[in-house]
């Protein structure tokens, strides 16, 4: 029996994030390929700053993505060469963004762009090929299909990073000392709103999958029922005023992150209840709680804490 | 390595197994066999089970026999169609009529926790008009329960069970929505979901009895489609891992091994307890009330087994039909051979169905039956080839290499009551040194229409969905009901409401022999419902001081 | 003969999740199984023998699957069926009383006994006791039909798809316990099933 072959997918979701840790504890030594210019150090308030953060909630999204993919194409046996692509892109996109983290330059990177967007495009054709999947199924768009066949909210989790980059490279690509602007628009309240919304579509998966899970433990709770406070928040930020103190969003935020990374340590758990536990990890790691999941709630978090940064550097009322 | 379930009682010494642990225990009250309790409970199965918690949790005394072992399903199970037929009741019983029933693994278990330990877990509800099918669709028999009555009791059995079930269930009045999610559909239900949907009929998930999520202390369902040779991972949520360990825990005494071979009637004509077979001797348990659950070859083998001359047609039997009315379900098939890979033996057999024709009632014959999903495994699968197509030689091995291209569509049918239809004493004796049950069936001429029918309509769902070399299986039943039904007049039935004997105030009958018709979906949850029922009803009828 | 799984081996999971620890008891015992009878006489014997070959003969490049011993070890300890055709003596007494009217109608059409006939032969013979057309006083009353349907299809073909050999055969996946199954799909497998079968040439059944 091939009985070790199939460590691959795995095997690269993990040094994927791995890669991306590294990059973030020292970003002198970031793994990618484009030269980084030393630059003087940036202060906390300037859009550089913000860009960079968003750079990281986009890297972030982007390793969530590309463990999560890995392990749920693997799942599908890769019937579909397609289903490489969100591999590559999520894999680019935590790289690109990886060297976001690391430049300090006031101007947008084209090839991060360009990888944001295709990181983005990917995610939108994928939720397309996702929802004509479940179209497909006898029972068409019912509960069966929504638990069972091709996840739609997970490529949109790559939509999401590459959102985020692409917002990420537009705060960026500001006059330094100017108020950053986005379309027309105060970039701090447009990164709000869409990372707002782009919670609110996580806790919707988060609840599909929960639901079909019973919410057998209360713990499955906490993410229909957190993220959604910090959601509206920061919604509410991006339409209030901007000079004012938000406490409370931040902490809610912070506490959005932070589950994150629980939520994968309790599915680390999920897999080790399930019968044969961690030793029957070839069957646990697929069929048990996805692991690598969660933390796209992290990413949108950093991506909202950015965003409040922004509004608090840049009042613009 | 792991001590032999069958040598000797596990269920001793203040201490019951673990089923959820290999080689654990967990504590038991127990009785001395001088001690009067409350109930003896003959029976551990889809029955007995409940009725023995919820007697339990009632605050009565209460033993539960069984005849078979007291098995830890991590460590006596083994992924083995063979080696788990020690699961089922495979004494010798004999067959005749003009369609003698096959016995065994298709319809009787020995083992704490009855044939539900290795039952498909399908999970059905009665159509509401069922209960009153002589007076609403003119067949059959009517229920003394109210279908509301049941509505509610079913919903409790789906509770303790944990149900995986369809978020909507698409047939029949609203029910609640069942404990857990459906699972997954493998290839073999997905074809019958498409083949349906060809047709114009309506499918959905199977709800079964085994977990979608984690419950307590069984894991998720991991698929590996042994679940009719026993769940060796406790996904399943058979009485041996519900009703049992919820029954120890209210201070129930569990008997394996266990064999209660006569209901002693005394002066009174009250029951007085239970004669059984233990560790190679008979003893004898006083009870004040004896409930019989011993599913429908037992429970009349029983009571016509303990006649005295006050009763000497048997105990219960007044009405002279103890024993008649056994009715099986029709279990026919259609298969055929599909271009790509089914795999069939992965996940519960039964992972879809439809009902249309439980709900449909423009044909021309009474009752109605639904189809589910199919997935046997090699033994089973060389047994349809031989059965259904005389096959055997090199014509056998060529026809069972296409193992893995095979789908099929398997019905559960409503056959009709016939007191022709019975189970009788045999002059052959068993290992007990009892006489074993004589099963006498024919099928009539509404079965064989219905079967037809079923046929039928299969084959054309196979053939929608691309099936080639479509043969039938046209001789297959399964499931038993009768023999004890229930009724309000005690000139044409056996048992009340209540599940109580017209005749014997403290004799009882809590399984599916009780059932006057047996319905178009496999019988467990409607007996497990009816059990919850009459414990309530039990302890009901106590604080009246009517028992 | 195809080999539609070639190098697929369900033994080879032994040690892997898919096995749990009774099971690799139970299937070590069957394949350990002697043998030598301990219920049929040494004339049943060679005849069940001839028999097991025609009902489920097996190809020549391998050591054949002991059909024989497991008929006889049914016999010997008494596992039953569950129920017995009325009209059918106990399984014991069944297989002796049919194998010995199986010489008996052996020696009356061809003049030797079953397991000294050729294989088109006693082809005839079984197919005849399928068909229910053989009858005599030593049948005792059994009708031949119930015997081959009731006892000599279903003992000898359990056995040999209880079998690790016949489930590589048909590519079954064995036993599946702690590990099942995770691709359930049509057309979808796990890395430890069976693998596709060999396109060229197979016949996939249609």
């Amino acid at each position: 029996m091939a009985e070790n072959t199939d460590l691959t997918a795995p095997g690269i979701a993990l040094l994927g994030v791995a890669a991306f840790l590294l990059s973030r504890r020292r970003p002198s030594t970031a793994v990618v390929a484009l030269p980084v210019p030393v630059e003087p150090p940036v202060g906390r308030g300037t859009a550089i700053h913000a860009a960079r953060r968003l750079n990281r909630a986009a890297g972030t999204l982007a390793a969530s993505v590309l463990a999560d993919s890995a392990v749920e194409h693997y799942r599908g046996s890769f019937h579909n060469k397609a289903m490489f692509a969100p591999l590559v892109t999520s894999a680019l996109s935590l790289a690109v963004s990886a060297h976001g983290v690391a430049d300090k330059r006031p101007s947008a990177h084209w090839v991060r762009d360009t990888v944001y967007g295709v990181a983005g495009l990917t995610g939108l054709i994928g939720t397309a090929f996702h929802l004509y999947n479940v179209g497909k199924k006898p029972g068409g768009m019912s509960w069966q299909n929504l638990f069972y066949s091709a996840p739609i909210g997970a490529p949109a989790a790559l939509l999401l990073s590459g959102g985020v980059g692409f917002l990420a490279e537009r705060v960026r690509d500001n006059e330094p000392g100017t108020e950053p602007m986005i379309g027309g628009l105060p970039a701090g309240r447009v990164v709000a709103a869409a990372t707002g919304a782009g919670i609110l579509g996580t806790v919707a998966e988060a609840g599909l999958l929960h639901f079909r899970g019973a919410y057998h433990d209360p713990f499955m709770f906490a993410p229909v029922t957190i993220p959604p406070v910090a959601a509206g928040l920061l919604v509410s930020a991006a339409y209030g005023p901007a000079s004012t103190e938000r406490r409370q969003t931040r902490w809610w935020l912070r506490l959005t992150a932070l589950l994150g990374f629980a939520g994968s340590g309790f599915h680390v758990y999920g897999v080790a209840r399930n019968m044969g536990g961690w030793r029957n990890w070839r069957q646990n790691v697929l069929n048990g709680p996805p692991i690598p999941a969660p933390p796209s709630f992290t990413g949108l978090a950093l991506a909202g804490l950015a965003a409040l940064g922004l509004l608090e550097d840049h009042p613009d009322d | 390595m792991a001590s032999d379930p069958f040598a000797a009682p596990r269920a001793s010494d203040g201490r019951a197994p673990d089923v959820f642990t290999r080689g654990g225990w967990v504590p038991m009250r127990q009785y001395s066999d001088d001690e009067t309790v409350d109930f003896a409970v003959v029976g551990t199965g889809a029955g007995g089970g409940p009725l023995i918690a919820g007697l339990a949790e009632g605050g009565f005394s209460v033993v539960g026999f069984d005849a078979g072992p007291y098995f830890r399903p991590l460590e006596d199970f083994a992924s083995d169609e063979r080696e788990q037929e020690k699961l089922y009741w495979n004494d010798e019983r004999v067959v005749d009529g003009a369609n003698p029933i096959t016995m065994g693994g298709k319809n009787s278990g020995k083992a704490v926790g009855g044939s539900t330990v290795h039952f498909a877990m399908v999970s059905l509800r009665f159509r509401p008009e069922w209960f009153r099918s002589r007076t609403l669709l003119g067949y059959g028999a009517d229920w003394p329960l109210d279908w509301r009555e049941m509505w509610h009791y079913y919903a409790k059995a789906e509770k303790a069970l944990s149900i995986s079930g369809p978020v909507t269930y698409p047939w029949g009045p609203k029910r609640p929505r069942y404990p857990y999610r459906p699972h997954e559909l493998n290839g073999a239900s997905e074809l019958l979901a498409r083949g349906a949907e060809a047709m114009g009929m309506k499918w959905s998930a199977t709800p079964l009895a085994t977990v979608s999520a984690p419950h307590g202390q069984s894991p998720p369902c991991v698929y590996r489609g042994f679940c009719r040779f026993g769940c060796s991972t406790n996904a399943k949520q058979s009485q041996l891992v519900t009703f049992i360990p919820r029954a120890l825990r209210a201070g129930a005494e569990i008997r394996d091994l266990a064999m209660v071979g006569r209901i002693e009637v005394g002066p009174t004509g009250l029951a007085m307890g239970v004669h059984f077979f233990r560790e190679g001797r008979w003893r004898f348990q006083r009870a004040r009330n004896v409930v019989v659950a011993g599913y429908a070859i037992e429970t009349p083998r029983l009571l016509l087994a303990s006649a005295t001359d006050r009763f000497p047609d048997g105990l219960a039997n007044s009405s002279g039909l103890v024993g008649k009315n056994l009715m099986t379900q029709s279990n026919q098939a259609a298969f055929g051979t599909m271009e790509q890979e089914v795999r069939w033996y992965k996940g519960p057999p039964s992972l879809s169905i439809t009902e249309h024709w439980n709900y449909e009632d423009r044909k021309d014959f009474a009752g109605g039956y639904c189809w589910m999903a199919q997935g046997p495994l090699p033994v089973e699968w060389a047994t349809i080839q031989t059965s259904s197509r005389g096959l055997w030689g090199q014509a056998l091995r060529d026809e069972m290499e296409k193992y893995n291209h095979q789908v099929g569509l398997k019905m559960v049918g409503e056959m009709l009551p016939d007191e022709r239809n019975r189970v009788t004493l045999a002059d052959d004796k068993d290992q007990y040194g009892l006489r074993v049950a004589r099963v006498t069936y024919s099928w009539g001429d509404n079965d064989k229409a219905l079967i037809n029918h079923a046929l039928d309509q299969m084959q054309t769902s196979l053939e929608a969905v691309g099936a080639k070399n479509i043969f039938r299986q046209e001789n297959d039943t399964n499931h038993l009901a009768g023999t004890a039904r229930m009724g309000n007049d005690p000139r044409t039935s056996v048992v009340n409401a209540d599940c109580r004997s017209w005749d014997i105030p403290n004799l009882w009958v809590c399984d599916g022999s009780i059932f006057p018709t047996t319905g178009g979906v496999n019988p467990s949850l409607t007996i497990t419902s009816i059990a919850m029922r009459t414990a309530e009803r039990i302890r009901t009828l106590a604080k009246r001081g009517e028992l | 003969m195809t080999d539609r799984y070639p190098g697929y081996d369900v033994l080879s999971k032994r040690w892997t999740q898919s096995w749990n620890e009774p099971t690799r008891q139970v299937i070590d015992r069957r394949l350990a199984i002697p043998r030598e009878p301990r219920f049929f006489s040494a004339e049943e014997w060679r005849t069940l023998c001839a028999v097991c070959d025609r009902i489920m003969p097996q190809p020549p490049d391998r050591p054949p699957v002991p059909l024989p011993a497991f008929v006889d070890q049914k016999m010997a300890d008494g596992m039953l069926d569950g129920y017995r055709y009325a009209a059918l003596p106990p399984q014991g007494d069944a297989w002796r009383r049919g194998l010995a009217a199986l010489d008996v109608a052996a020696r009356a059409e061809h003049g030797e006994l079953f397991h000294d006939l050729v294989a088109n032969q006693q082809d005839g013979l079984l197919r005849r006791m399928q068909n229910g057309e053989l009858a005599g006083p030593e049948w005792g009353g059994m009708p031949c039909r119930l015997f081959f349907e009731h006892r000599v299809i279903p003992d000898i073909t359990h056995a040999y798809y209880a079998h690790p050999v016949a489930w590589n055969e048909i590519g079954f996946g064995g036993p599946a316990s702690p590990r099942g199954y995770v691709r359930l799909g049509l057309d979808r497998r796990d890395p430890w099933e069976a693998p596709r079968e060999a396109t060229e040439g197979a016949d996939h059944g249609v």
